[in-house]
């Protein structure tokens, strides 16, 4: 069962782990052997399961009695993984991951053995880790476990602690001289890999999770991102290091990196990592799991600029999806239903934080709806934007059968009504819309298709054409016969269409096309292509009309061009069409679209 | 200057017109009603387009005030959500008030003005049907609409394919409001129905309480449905796999408009009458009760009709709330629109000012039982412009609400002055130590009660709102009905107004005692315009009455002398202005709410634009209505608009109407949603205030036909908006006619004068003018008119 990283493993350490594998018993064995053979390429598709962060963060009553993070226990994870594989296995979820706090007593103390490596707390967890995942490869499921980045202050030990499987080199040989610290809490000291023996402390780390049968580790407090930057905090080294490790291990295991990742690294987390985290804990730390406002509605603002680096291999990890218990989650029903959209069309994760024991019906249905399912896992790409990130805004993407998936959003405290135009998504005509919340076919739509949301809530589609292509006009923003005013400017943009964009639009900026001409008077769903490294804002009129503030939504970076459509409403002939900064900072615009057609 | 104001109502034109009103008598609020007259067999007449709101999303249930819509039988309102899984009605009746007579003034001899005191509007139920398999989420196509034709709200929606209809109505002859809910494709409705109390009572298929001060109240619901089963427990009603499912909630209150009987009427159950009213609108289909309700109601808003132009292919495909939104956005006009917020008005009036008391700040459409300023009744502007546009728009009936108030209230307030108003704190008492007649406070309360500071000048404008009344209905059981009111409030200003001697000469004028010209300024001004005007009509008026009724020939001549003798605002001579205090000085704020120095451009007739006035008087009235500017909210736009419709300044009175047509979001003064007018009172904080959605229609109205006894003005104040084709149909003229009007390319093209009671008015049209001549019930038809 081994023999696939025979070759790669020290004998040592082969050795140690054929003594571990043979004392867990025979029932163990099969299942590992299992997971392993018919296991893919890691993180082909979005990851799904259960992680214990949620539960442990929360002050619900009753689920952390001994104090904070207390919930984290071997019996409590045991029982979440058997209720993963009586309810949710079947529909993909595989993965039961045991997050902070495994070494830690229930005083929140870490604990480490002579090499400075974490122990897991023989009160939380008497049996020991591989026991705990023994248990839960003997249900068909994989393993997850956590680690902080760098040496935790607790594993130093005056920097006399040897590093296991390292001759010679001891905690002092693998840190700054000046105990520099790093990760999002600083309660690590930065690792110093200009150091040889550095590698070997990240190796013997893996060694162990790897000996324990884990196979998934969360590597939490990676910067820059954790709210942090600089040098001090530049972990990418370390996540090389640990990709490394593991290699070295020669088990299969995925690793997810945490939190707030910066999107400016993002070549190194997609070389380095199978996911990471894109954003802050969507937890509330509160009597709920999350709530609405706390962090979930972030999601729409953050998670665009990072669509495109999703794919297989490597994922925009939007967190836990605690969406499986109303009353726990502190979400309504419909909020519970966009959470499980987005996370669902941008390809996160689906690892939910609930309480497997106690999922409500709705719940249930949020977690093992195959069509939505079956879109996360895929072979559709992720959805972005297709309007600005507007209060009610809709989400698309092409997929590969010529299909869209569609989704709508109404991030508003109050019902309203969300319309997807077909101008938006390219083409012009009918379309049968198929409701994958309800498993329901809608019929057919001519143009566009409106429906009443609920404050805060969603409805997905899956959206097939029967029209044609929509024909448009293209404006390029740096023509001569746009006007420019305020400090706007034409630059240079090799991503965009002529080589050139308008920027500087801030503070008064304001790039107005001068001579925008449709044969009839309506309203035009006129695409935008535009570079914005963060969301930013824009007034829009026409004909020097009252104008409508839209968000659009960030692109990534400012090298990269994405597109949103706005409704301008234009007369027949020619008409101007203005992108005013106000009293603030807009995007740089490349180019917009004006359909031949009106909605 | 013409100081006779009402010359031109024939004597005898108003005896036959005495029917119009005739049925003043006072009924109880809440009361066993009548066998309901049922059409016969009228068709379930279609709404048409032009006169349908519609709404693509249903209402928050936390913004009930901005997006629920408003139902009301003219007693029992109610906004309800539309919510497939959960319909809301937030019900209440017009005299669900706390509070009472509120007679011991504060320490500085001014009224109280709390909720337990003074008291408040306050809802009576919440009602729920809840219809869990029919969550939002899960149901497309949704559309719920307001059918002004019909006074009915519909929604509709399809799930599983199945499609679902449901229709919300208060029922003014069956006294109930009907939810009923159909389907077709063999669907079933499976939920419960839950009524609850505002005030601690438990959820309940009937309930009853009473308020601290002795308020009675009530309410209860009914449910019954086809094809399925209906069960009613303690604690509200279930039903599972109905076709079709009606329910039925009625309420009320013991009040009774009677200061004698402490405004209560002793022998009511409300909880028992709610009961037998709904279980007697449970013996009848809802069809049935459909066909009543729009009988009655039909037979009120078919009273007038109009059109501003016609709206775009593109304006109609939207919904109303984007149409207000694209309306702000793009600058265009929206003539259908436009016309529908009228008729939004129109519908708010029927529903909400029909038997029983007036409506206030709010009417019936409250979210809460903590309206700001209580709901209640403002003296100062906002009851008065509440009732403008009754008799502008085909709705005198609904006038009525009004006047029976005043004159329930009036012993209530003669005796609150009689024993209070020369309280030695109140910085407004008669400085002569005389008292008599009657006044009220700025905010009144239906209990006989004041709020907040004592107006003296409250009487005279509610007076010489009711006597309006009188100059477009004529009638003399009406005139002698408000006589009283009339003559108590002019002994109250005999009482009241000082002799003093203008400065620099030797004329002796009467001007009124320390006062506030509402609401800035100094606090003890003497002889503010406000006052002035409003008593110089009030005494016009009054003299008038007299003489009809043959009553009180030598009252009515000292008070003529009094109004020959009362001091008028002057020009400024630093502002230009017309003063506002007995001051060349600005002393209040130059852009303030108020038009109260304006009084006598709108709604009073002294100043006017056609060389009866002196020309330096209607300059000084412009210039103060323009320093007062353009940008207020909801009332102040409105009776800005007003005031420029008489000024003839059309494009101007327009303005304002679309100022108060933008959408309100997130607090900002505008339209909501809904239509309700909403006022930004604090940043990020609006309030529904009904006051505009009256206004704003009385000033469209006064664009198009300016009437005074006598004299009828076409198209005084058209907006290029509006200009290029149109009419209005059913519009009352003071003088006792009605008019219809067409016109095309900003000209009238056919006039058509009916005499309801009028014997002779002059017509005008730019600067040509005609009189006509014709008997009660004749018309005369105008043609080719030049400007």
């Amino acid at each position: 069962m081994r023999s696939s990283s025979y070759s790669v493993m020290p004998a040592r350490t082969l050795r140690a782990l054929v003594v571990l594998a043979l004392a867990a018993g025979a029932t163990t064995a099969a299942p590992a052997a299992q997971a392993e053979t018919t296991a893919p390429a890691l993180a082909a598709k979005p990851y799904m399961g259960w992680s214990s962060w949620t539960m442990q963060s929360s002050k619900y009553p009753g689920l952390n009695p001994d104090g904070d993070y207390s919930y984290l226990t071997e019996a409590n994870v045991i029982e979440q993984a058997d209720a993963m594989a009586a309810k949710l296995k079947k529909y993909g979820y595989e993965y039961v991951n045991i997050d902070a706090g495994w070494w830690m007593d229930k005083a929140w103390k870490s604990g480490f053995d002579q090499y400075g490596r974490q122990k897991p707390d023989p009160v939380r967890f008497p049996s020991g880790m591989k026991a705990v995942a023994d248990r839960i490869h003997a249900k068909g499921l994989k393993a997850g476990i956590y680690l902080p980045a760098g040496l935790e202050k607790g594993a130093y030990g005056d920097g006399r602690n040897p590093v296991w499987n390292a001759d010679g080199c001891t905690t002092a040989d693998i840190v700054y001289g000046d105990l520099r610290t790093t990760n999002g809490w600083d309660s690590a000291y930065k690792l110093d890999f200009s150091k040889p023996c550095t590698q070997k402390y990240i190796d013997s780390q893996a060694q162990l999770i790897a000996g324990w049968g884990y196979d998934f580790l969360k590597l939490d407090g990676v910067g820059p991102g954790s709210g942090k930057s600089g040098d001090q905090y530049d972990n990418v080294a370390d996540v090389a290091a640990w990709q490394k490790a593991i290699a070295g291990t020669g088990r299969t295991v995925h690793l997810e990196l945490s939190w707030s990742l910066d999107i400016g690294r993002v070549a190194d987390w997609k070389k380095y990592s199978q996911g990471w985290r894109i954003d802050t804990d969507v937890e509330c730390y509160c009597n709920t799991l999350v709530s609405w406002e706390n962090s979930v509605d972030d999601r729409w603002d953050d998670t665009p600029g990072w669509t495109r680096h999703a794919g297989p291999g490597g994922w925009n990890d939007l967190d836990s999806l605690d969406v499986g218990n109303g009353r726990m989650d502190g979400l309504t029903k419909a909020e519970r239903q966009s959470y499980a959209t987005l996370w669902a069309i941008a390809k996160s994760p689906l690892y939910t934080g609930d309480d497997l024991t106690r999922l409500d019906s709705y719940g249930l249905s949020l977690l093992t709806n195959r069509e939505v399912i079956a879109l996360n896992q895929g072979a559709t790409p992720p959805a972005r934007p297709v309007t600005p990130s507007d209060p009610q805004q809709v989400w698309a993407a092409k997929n590969p059968d010529g299909t869209y998936t569609v989704a709508l959003f109404n991030l508003a405290d109050a019902p309203a009504a969300v319309t997807a135009h077909w101008a938006s998504l390219g083409f012009t005509g009918k379309a049968a819309v198929r409701d994958l919340w309800n498993h329901e076919n809608l019929g057919t739509y001519k143009e566009k298709i409106t429906q009443a949301l609920p404050a805060h809530g969603s409805r997905l589609f899956t959206v097939t054409p029967h029209g044609s292509a929509l024909g448009t006009t293209a404006y390029e923003a740096e023509s001569p016969a746009n006007t420019l005013a305020g400090n706007a400017s034409v630059a240079d943009c090799s991503a965009c269409s002529g080589d050139h964009k308008v920027g500087n639009l801030y503070l008064g900026g304001k790039l107005t096309f001068d001579k925008v001409v449709v044969d009839k008077a309506g309203t035009y769903q006129v695409k935008v292509a535009y570079i914005s490294g963060d969301a930013r804002s824009v007034d829009v009129s026409a004909n020097g009309g009252g104008a409508t503030r839209h968000k659009f939504p960030s692109t990534g970076d400012w090298s990269t061009v994405e597109t949103v459509s706005v409704p301008v409403t234009l007369k027949a002939g020619a008409n101007t069409i203005t992108f005013d900064s106000g009293s603030g900072y807009a995007p740089d615009i490349d180019r917009i679209d004006v359909p031949k057609s009106s909605s | 200057m013409d100081t006779n104001p009402t010359t031109g109502l024939p004597r005898r034109s108003l005896l036959a017109l005495s029917a119009v009103t005739g049925a003043l008598t006072a009924l109880p609020a809440f009361t066993a009603s009548a066998a309901p007259q049922r059409p016969a067999n009228s068709p379930a007449m279609p709404g048409s387009s032009a006169h349908e709101l519609w709404w693509q999303a249903p209402a928050d249930e936390h913004s009930m005030i901005e997006q629920g819509l408003p139902v009301g039988n003219g007693r029992l309102g109610a906004l309800a959500s539309n919510d497939p899984g959960r319909e809301l009605l937030l019900i209440t009746d017009a005299t669900m008030w706390t509070g009472g007579l509120n007679d011991t003034l504060d320490s500085d001899g001014q009224f109280p003005y709390g909720r337990g005191d003074f008291g408040s509007l306050t809802l009576l139920a919440r009602l729920t049907v809840d219809i869990p398999d029919h969550d939002l989420s899960a149901v497309s196509g949704y559309r719920r609409a307001l059918d002004l034709d019909r006074g009915v709200v519909t929604t509709s929606y399809v799930r599983s394919g199945v499609t679902y209809r449901r229709q919300i109505f208060a029922g003014r002859p069956d006294d109930v409001i009907v939810l009923h809910f159909t389907q077709s494709g063999g669907g079933r409705y499976t939920g419960t129905v839950t009524l609850e109390g505002t005030h601690g009572e438990d959820a309940a298929v009937s309930f009853g309480a009473a308020f601290p001060n002795g308020l009675r109240y009530g309410a209860a619901v009914a449910a019954h449905g086809t094809g399925g089963r209906v069960t009613v427990s303690g604690s509200g009603i279930s039903f599972s796999g109905c076709r079709e499912l009606t329910v039925l909630v009625s309420g009320g209150t013991n009040y009774a408009p009677d200061a004698a009987k402490g405004y209560r009427d002793p022998s009511l159950d409300p909880q028992s009458l709610a009961r037998t009213k709904v279980r007697d609108a449970a013996a009848l289909s809802a069809d049935t009760l459909l066909r009543t309700h729009v009988a009655d109601y039909h037979a009120l808003f078919g009273k007038m009709d109009l059109s501003l132009g016609t709206s775009s292919p593109q304006q109609r495909s939207l919904d109303t709330w984007e149409r207000i939104r694209a309306r702000a956005r793009d600058g265009a006009p929206d003539p259908e629109l436009e016309a529908a917020y009228l008729h939004f008005g129109r519908y708010l009036m029927i529903s909400g000012s029909r038997g029983s008391l007036p409506m206030g700040l709010q009417a019936l459409w409250l979210d809460g039982n903590d309206p700001d300023w209580m709901g209640d009744y403002h003296t100062d502007i906002n009851i008065q412009m509440n009732y403008w546009m009754a008799d502008r728009t085909g709705l005198s009936p609904c006038f009525d609400a009004l006047t029976d108030y005043c004159l329930a209230q009036l012993p209530s307030w003669t005796d609150l002055t009689r024993r209070l108003f020369n309280d030695p704190r109140n910085r407004y008492r008669n400085s002569t130590g005389k008292n008599a007649g009657w006044t009220v406070a700025i905010s009144t309360n239906p209990h006989g009660g004041g709020g907040w500071w004592w107006h003296p000048a409250g009487n005279a404008w509610l007076c010489t709102t009711l006597w309006e009344h009188y100059e477009y209905t004529g009638s003399r059981e009406y005139l002698k009905k408000i006589y009283p009111l009339l003559k108590g409030a002019c002994e109250f200003w005999e009482a009241r107004l000082l002799t003093t001697t203008l400065p620099g000469t030797k004329q002796e004028v009467l001007i009124a005692d320390s006062d506030w010209s509402p609401e800035h300024g100094p606090l003890d001004a003497k002889g503010i315009t406000y006052a002035q005007e409003l008593v110089w009509a009030l005494f016009g008026n009054y003299c008038t009455a007299a003489a009809e009724l043959r009553k009180d020939a030598d009252h009515a001549d000292t008070i003529a002398s009094l109004r020959r003798k009362l001091y008028l605002p002057q020009v400024s001579p630093s502002t230009g202005w017309l003063e506002e205090w007995m001051s060349p000085d600005n002393l209040g704020e130059t852009t303030h709410r108020h038009l109260s120095p304006l009084v006598g451009l709108f709604p009073g007739d002294r100043i006017r634009p056609d060389g009866s006035t002196p020309a330096e008087t209607v300059a000084a009235a412009t210039a103060l209505l323009t320093a007062r500017g353009m940008e207020s909210f909801g009332w102040a736009n409105a009776w800005r608009s007003l005031c420029w419709a008489r000024l003839k300044d059309p494009e101007k009175a327009y303005q304002l109407v679309v100022n108060n047509l933008r959408p309100s979001t997130g607090g900002s003064n505008g339209t909501a949603p809904n239509l309700f007018d909403i006022y930004e009172v604090e940043r990020g904080r609006g309030i529904f205030q009904i006051d505009a959605n009256f206004g704003t229609p009385a000033a469209m109205m006064e664009m198009l036909l300016y009437s005074r006894p006598g004299h009828i003005e076409l198209l005084p104040a058209l907006p290029d908006a509006w200009a290029g084709s149109g009419f209005v149909r059913g519009v009352a003229a003071r003088g006792g006619f009605e008019v219809d009007l067409r016109w095309r390319d900003g000209k009238p093209t056919e006039a058509r004068i009916h005499s309801v009671g009028g014997r002779t008015t002059t017509v005008a049209y730019g600067d040509g003018a005609r009189t006509v001549t014709m008997k009660p019930g004749a018309f005369v038809t105008l043609k080719d008119f030049a400007r």
